[in-house]
């Protein structure tokens, strides 16, 4: 169906602005459940509860000086945050959250752009996303900055061919790389997370050590770096960056909710074409409690074995996974 | 209207690919070279959507300029490009070898602006509906260009089993 141009950038405000949204919950709700994994409290002062901490969190980090270190590279030093908070915002546009409707004789689609390449976009997409830790890391004229641009470098290289790996099973048995014809191929029958379930451990393993999260927050670890890439960085800037990879994370979850667990789909059934919406956001808080559950709960790799994991034992897997795969859909 | 944004965005995209271009091989710094260069591909990639080439230009920006450059920009950091003297020109093979890659250039526009004035260059070819998607490119790789593939992958084989030596070797010194 056609769909207008105007519509297109409607979603696609909604879309970024509700991500943002869900960012800023996401921080409450994050140090809200490790406090109660550590039985403590959390944020409660700001408003009951502590439900305005994240906009006292927004309004403090706008309220911080932009200072510029001396050494930096003034350009790039400004592009990094922009380059990293862009990169994770786009892969939204390509993700399917429900059926399409029709608005007063107006036809609004369940996913702001529709591609066949969709897979392939949200990758090429994710790749360049290393780029604003490269530059943020390297403008900032700093030792931790570098050395946590580098592991971050490192890290995002190595795991990303197991994360592209892990989904070719997927690909294979959808017979596309369009992600609304993905989530079709899931209607009505099992999930992809069934007959892939080593695709999907590894893509959430593989996911965990893309976004640099526990047990793989390597690239940021204190005792070692300080803060990683984002050292130098202060205010709002620092904010972009934490914003990024708390995307990062909501738009990996998304698309693992898309590849292995039905996308918008309910199980088994479908109700109403508006319940879409939800049974996706239900998939996806799962998924992100799933996030913050593995960081209260598993220790930091030591920088080895981090490596040794994601080439030896990783990589393979996932290769076996897309072999296997391959071999049974081309016999069955 | 879509005609005339489609000409104002090969135009932005075609000057960006020059003006990048120019840039990779004229600033200083390599670290800025290579960042031109990573402009460039991106601007290619761009070029590429505008023929109707999704699939290409998504892979375009996925191997080159997203890992491909990386490992350029890793390096590039690492060694620490900024103290870096200019470079100061080749030994003269490789200005024969740029004179010589300048000719071929400058025949190949000459050779396409005298196709355009002879008419021959006017009918626009012929672009359907599968053009460019994946599955049609998928199909052309292992028909017609299977070969030209199966080379590529043991090129790429044989690049890793090199890493993979040169990078043991070294270790197996280092213990010694």
């Amino acid at each position: 169906m056609q769909v207008e141009w105007w519509v297109s950038v409607i979603q696609a405000f909604v879309v970024i602005n509700l991500v943002m949204a869900t960012f800023a919950y996401l921080t409450l709700a994050e140090r809200k459940v490790m406090a109660r994994m550590q039985l403590r409290y959390g944020p409660n002062r700001a408003g009951p509860y502590g439900l305005l901490q994240p906009i006292a969190d927004l309004l403090k980090l706008l309220h911080k000086e932009s200072f510029v270190p001396t050494a930096a590279v003034d350009r790039l030093y400004l592009l990094g945050p922009f380059l990293a908070a862009f990169t994770a915002l786009v892969t939204f546009s390509v993700i399917p959250y429900g059926p399409g409707w029709e608005v007063g004789g107006v036809y609004v689609p369940g996913v702001v752009a529709d591609l066949d390449i969709a897979l392939v976009l949200v990758f090429a997409i994710g790749s360049l996303g290393a780029y604003g830790f490269i530059l943020g890391g390297w403008a900032s004229d700093s030792k931790y900055a570098l050395l946590g641009s580098m592991r971050t470098c490192a890290q995002l290289v190595s795991y990303e061919i197991s994360l592209a790996l892990s989904v070719i099973g997927v690909v294979l048995m959808a017979g596309t790389l369009s992600l609304t014809e993905i989530v079709a191929a899931q209607a009505g029958t099992w999930w992809f997370a069934a007959p892939q379930l080593v695709g999907l451990v590894v893509f959430l393993i593989a996911g965990t050590a893309e976004t640099s999260r526990a047990p793989f927050d390597l690239p940021e670890a204190e005792q070692e770096l300080v803060a990683g890439y984002h050292t130098e960085y202060g205010g709002m800037r620092f904010g972009l960056y934490s914003m990024s990879e708390y995307i990062h994370l909501i738009s990996l979850s998304a698309l693992c909710v898309t590849l292995f667990l039905g996308g918008w789909h309910g199980p088994g059934f479908d109700g109403p074409s508006w319940t879409g919406p939800i049974w996706f956001v239900a998939k996806l808080a799962v998924l992100l409690y799933l996030f913050i559950w593995m960081r209260t709960t598993l220790p930091r790799l030591r920088y080895d074995q981090l490596m040794r994991f994601g080439w030896k034992v990783l990589l393979p897997v996932a290769v076996l996974n897309a072999a296997v795969t391959g071999i049974l859909v081309v016999w069955l | 209207m879509a005609g005339f944004l489609v000409w104002v965005i090969w135009f932005a995209a075609a000057a960006a690919c020059l003006g990048t271009g120019v840039a990779v091989v004229s600033f200083a710094n390599p670290f800025y070279s290579a960042l031109s260069l990573i402009g460039n591909l991106a601007s290619l990639a761009v070029l590429y959507l505008l023929l109707s080439a999704e699939f290409l230009a998504a892979a375009q920006v996925l191997v080159y300029a997203g890992s491909v450059m990386v490992m350029f920009l890793f390096v590039l950091a690492y060694l620490g490009g900024r103290a870096d003297a200019p470079w100061a020109g080749g030994p003269p093979l490789l200005r024969t070898a740029a004179i010589v890659a300048a000719v071929a250039l400058l025949v190949e526009i000459v050779v396409v602006l005298g196709l355009a004035w002879g008419d021959n260059l006017s009918d626009p070819a012929e672009v359907t509906g599968a053009f460019g998607s994946p599955a049609a490119i998928g199909e052309l790789l292992v028909t017609d260009h299977l070969l030209a593939f199966e080379i590529t992958s043991i090129v790429l084989l044989v690049a890793a089993v090199g890493g993979v030596v040169l990078g043991t070797t070294r270790e197996k010194e280092a213990t010694e």
